[in-house]
């Protein structure tokens, strides 16, 4: 597993350093990052969407309602990460939370030098206007990027907040049914025999069923929330991998040194876990940008349908929604379709990239 | 070769019956199962009166329900029996047929379903004809014109369709289209005065309606077949009997169309069979998002109202196209390529 880090942005580095200290860091593995490199579309993809992902982990600090800093009197506050701040803490008439664009506003007009520093995108993807009626679209005057929806909120800040959801669900979901389906997939493909009969059957059982339509049904029947959704995501997803692991461990299994190491007396466990691994990683590696892009659209797709997350959590999918219930706004639907189309395609690339940079099929084309 | 597609076709069987079986518990045993929930809802949306309206229209036909309706609920589940007596009777009833009644409309889930079947089959076999005309020459051009402007072109078009999925195509194009330019309908099949239309007035507002639906479609398989087309090709042309071909004095386009592509076709049937559950199931989101009343639109529907007869006859008949898909899929390699021995080493499963 430890390949898997050195895949991070800065392995050059790593490289240099394992110079340095005589870490052995596979030739093979520096090989087809290299690769990965050279393959401009993939590797500027992942390097977009790996920024992005980081900087969607600090969205409170750029799309937000709450100020970053207020400087009140020669006092600093940093309201983004606390839990709440009062109006009459900066000599406002009210004790409930302070709205921060009004009282940066206020200083401005009272010149006493007090000032505030506003995120980016002055809105969090929850708070509704009560000033403005229905949808408007696009305006820099107002900061609103790029527009609102029905009930006003800001739709660049809940295409922020989305995204983060999206990613986070992807890569969840990832984790969970990747364990779930390399565990029983190596022990598919390596003690083969009964168990591997069994589980061959349930797996045949598992891809008939209508896998978007059983996840409906439950989300019809049970309240989801984003761990119930992942659960059953889990629960109709892990057979994906799970297969491509019994394929990869089977004929890894049947490989010489395989046989060597167990004349050396490993145990299964070392058998599997230092030989037979490491060397089905590229199999694990090639398909994680496609789990991530099917993570999205699924999700996206029951939000849209209206079995996903639950109202008003910022979701893709429940704005494509509300843009299609009625077409007077379409600066909606073209923001997230935008978002959602760059979004994919960008994991696309990288996929392209990994896919060719394990596996370079060099066509000897005829002419 | 016949007695392992005769143990496939036997396989379905045991397969078949855990689908549904899972299927079904799913409909029962979840906690807070659909009969319990309904009976909360209906003293709920009672008591809330028309607060319900706002809320997403996910919960649509989740409002109050007769006693007749409960009572029909418990008797086609039997949910005072236990669910694996209720599923024997479901199955049973299978067995000669029927699929039970419709609980929303009233009917037989099997007219409902073939009612719907027109619609479906339609813009199945358009899709069909669509992909298979479009990707194969395409696939055949971009092999042999490997590198060129032409093919780094084209090849962006389908790496965007390949990466978005084919509903957020249909949302694009409806809201670019259909709302914005007004150039196609917004939704449905026909439009609502069809039945006065002339005949070649009829096939042109079927067809008019289409195009959009179509091209999300086909963009949803379009890249993958391509691709497909294109690099079987590009792999044959590299081989050695091309290479043969050519050097005893073969014309380079004979050799392609005559040698490699015959043999390029192979990967292409290998999911031929799985277009029957396209042709009669399609997307269920293609069809909601242009509200085309077919089979897809019935399993959302059945979903939406609850209404667990059709929901199980949606599963019975995607889940038996699936798998007779596949192996229509497989006699098809078969066929086209002797070289295949299903069954003979065992590990065609």
């Amino acid at each position: 597993m430890w390949r898997l880090s050195t895949l991070g942005s800065n392995l050059v580095q790593t490289v240099q350093i394992s110079n340095v200290f005589k870490l052995s860091l596979d030739p093979q593995t520096v090989k087809q990052w290299k690769r990965f490199r050279s393959i401009k579309r993939g590797y500027y993809s992942a390097v977009i969407l790996v920024s992005l992902l980081l900087l969607s982990c600090f969205a409170e600090l750029l799309v937000n309602s709450r100020a970053i800093i207020v400087s009140y009197e020669g006092k600093w506050y940093f309201p983004t990460y606390a839990w709440f701040i009062s109006g009459d803490t900066f000599g406002l008439d009210y004790d409930w939370e302070t709205n921060y664009r009004e009282l940066r506003q206020h200083f401005k007009e009272q010149k006493e030098g007090n000032w505030v520093l506003m995120p980016l995108v002055p809105y969090n993807p929850f708070e509704t206007e009560g000033t403005t009626v229905g949808a408007t679209p696009p305006s820099w005057e107002t900061k609103h990027f790029l527009g609102t929806d029905g009930v006003g909120r800001d739709i660049l800040a809940r295409l922020v907040y989305g995204f983060r959801i999206a990613m986070g669900f992807s890569l969840v979901l990832l984790v969970f049914s990747y364990v779930a389906g390399i565990a029983i997939g190596c022990a598919m493909g390596y003690w083969g025999g009964a168990f591997d009969l069994v589980f061959q059957r349930l797996i045949e059982i598992w891809n008939t069923i209508p896998f978007l339509y059983v996840i409906m049904i439950v989300a019809s029947i049970v309240e989801t929330n984003f761990w119930i959704l992942v659960f059953v995501m889990v629960l109709f997803g892990w057979t994906a991998m799970t297969w491509n692991m019994r394929t990869s461990t089977y004929k890894e299994k049947a490989r010489e040194y395989v046989n060597a190491a167990r004349a050396l007396g490993s145990g299964n466990a070392r058998v599997i876990g230092v030989h037979i691994l490491p060397n089905t990683i590229s199999v694990i590696v090639t398909f994680i940008p496609f789990s991530i892009a099917g993570g999205i659209t699924a999700l996206t797709a029951l939000d849209y349908l209206g079995f996903g997350l639950r109202p008003p959590t910022p979701s893709w999918g429940a704005q494509l929604r509300e843009g299609t219930q009625s077409f007077d706004h379409p600066w909606i639907v073209w923001s997230v379709a935008t978002a959602i189309i760059l979004i994919l395609l960008m994991v696309t690339f990288i996929g392209e990239a990994i896919r060719e940079a394990f596996d370079p099929k060099k066509f000897t084309y005829y002419e | 070769m016949t007695t392992y597609f005769i143990r496939r076709f036997l396989l379905i069987v045991p397969t078949f019956l855990g689908v549904t079986l899972l299927v079904f518990l799913l409909t029962r045993v979840v906690p807070g199962g659909p009969l319990e929930r309904l009976l909360l809802e209906a003293s709920m949306a009672g008591a809330e009166g028309s607060a319900s309206q706002t809320t997403d229209f996910g919960s649509h036909g989740r409002g109050p329900l007769s006693e007749e309706q409960i009572q029909e609920y418990s008797e086609y589940f039997g949910f005072d029996k236990n669910p694996f007596h209720a599923y024997v009777l479901w199955l049973g009833k299978l067995l000669v047929f029927d699929l039970g009644i419709s609980t929303k409309y009233d009917e037989p889930v099997w007219k409902e379903i073939r009612s719907r079947l027109p619609v479906s089959i339609f813009y199945g076999v358009a899709t069909l004809i669509l992909t298979y005309g479009v990707c194969i020459p395409l696939g055949i051009v971009k092999a042999i014109k490997h590198k060129t402007v032409f093919d780094n072109v084209s090849s962006i078009l389908v790496f965007t369709g390949y990466a978005i999925p084919s509903y957020v195509v249909a949302i694009a194009l409806l809201t670019t289209f259909a709302a914005g330019l007004d150039w196609f309908p917004l939704r449905g099949f026909v439009s609502s005065h069809f039945h006065t239309l002339s005949f070649f007035g009829k096939v042109l507002d079927i067809f008019h309606h289409a195009v959009l639906p179509l091209i999300a479609y086909v963009a949803g398989s379009f890249a993958f077949m391509t691709m497909l087309m294109k690099n079987s090709l590009m792999d044959n042309l590299a081989a050695d009997y091309v290479r043969t071909a050519v050097a005893k004095g073969l014309h380079f386009r004979s050799a392609v169309f005559n040698h490699a592509l015959r043999n390029s076709l192979i990967p292409i049937a290998t999911s031929f069979g799985n277009n029957l559950s396209l042709i009669i199931a399609g997307s269920f989101l293609i069809e909601f998002i242009f509200n085309i009343n077919g089979f897809g639109l019935l399993g959302f529907n059945s979903l939406v109202n609850r209404d667990y007869p059709v929901v199980m006859g949606i599963v019975v008949i995607s889940s038996l196209l699936f798998m007779i898909g596949n192996i229509l899929s497989d006699i098809c390699v078969a066929i086209v390529d002797p070289r295949v021995k299903f069954g003979a080493d065992g590990s065609n499963q």
